[in-house]
């Protein structure tokens, strides 16, 4: 595997990231829980865990959300959605690591999704000093379960795909793949 | 592909939000005292506690077309009787939670419930 090669894949992963960033903040979300979204940009993330490990995974989620938030403009929404990617990215890769043969990828996407829900309500309602918020936390799970789906069946099929290509361009380790 | 843990997982997470979902009903939304503003031509015009123990009692309110009735039931309180030709107050029904309100246009009367913990000054909206 060449690290360079290995650099310029998660460069790419990032601007995907950065563009499904782009565009859920375009999508509204019938709950006004600051930075509440759907959560597609945790396919990214789940790539790169499921590809490298925690700590790609933290730099990937982390510059997706801080340049993500520089275009598309929304700059204040930055804590909410960092502190979310970090903790789900976190509790995603631990996940994965010990877990995977209880959950597959989608699992791991539920589990991602649901700390993400929490830790941005949670730092919401510290700002905005309301513990009300709350009331929004079962509706954004249902939500966050339903993306939670489409993104880990992404991430999978990433994977089946694109593995045996990366491990032949050179991106990826051979034991990756299992 | 989706493992038995994926499924049991899903259902977990449901179950978790509805448990969340129903101790919010139980607990309730206000924290602290309700009361009652009923406003007339913006100004206020009355102003009465709700709760549990409250009272139970009916206000009449003399009104540009003729009169409204507030009717208040201890901690829910609704229009009972106005004399508007559209009746959308009335139709409103019982409100008990800070921030509903119920309006009759015509007569220019507002009734709200708020709570004491946040007056009706604070912020309504925040965009970002």
């Amino acid at each position: 595997m060449h690290e360079h090669r290995k650099t310029i894949f998660l460069s790419l992963l990032v601007s995907f990231g950065i563009v499904l960033h782009i565009i859920e903040n375009m999508i509204p979300v019938p709950f006004p829980v600051p930075g509440a979204k759907l959560g597609l940009a945790n396919i990214i993330s789940l790539i790169a865990i499921s590809f490298y490990g925690l700590k790609e995974g933290l730099i990937v989620s982390i510059l997706r959300c801080i340049i993500g938030a520089l275009l598309a403009g929304s700059l204040t929404s930055l804590i909410y959605s960092l502190s979310g990617a970090i903790m789900s990215t976190i509790v995603m890769a631990f996940a994965y690591k010990h877990f995977s043969k209880v959950f597959s990828l989608v699992g791991i996407s539920f589990l991602g999704g649901v700390t993400h829900n929490f830790t941005q309500v949670t730092v919401a309602s510290l700002v905005l000093s309301t513990f009300g918020l709350y009331i929004y936390l079962p509706f954004l799970m249902i939500v966050g379960l339903f993306t939670g789906l489409f993104t880990g069946l992404t991430a999978y099929f990433v994977k089946q795909n694109l593995g045996t290509t990366l491990i032949k361009l050179g991106v990826l380790r051979e034991e990756k793949i299992q | 592909m989706i493992t038995k843990g994926d499924k049991i997982l899903f259902f977990c997470i449901i179950l978790l939000s509805l448990i969340i979902f129903a101790a919010f009903q139980v607990y309730g939304f206000a924290d602290g005292k309700t009361y009652v503003l009923i406003e007339v031509n913006g100004k206020l015009y009355q102003k009465v506690s709700l709760g549990s123990d409250g009272p139970n009692l009916k206000i009449h309110i003399p009104a540009a077309t003729g009169e409204n009735v507030v009717e208040i039931d201890r901690d829910s309180v609704r229009m009972l009787y106005a004399q508007c030709p559209d009746q959308d107050c009335i139709r409103q029904g019982w409100i008990s939670r800070p921030g509903q309100i119920i309006v009759c246009l015509p007569n220019k009367i507002v009734i709200k419930v708020q709570s004491d913990n946040n007056s009706a000054d604070e912020v309504d909206e925040v965009t970002f």
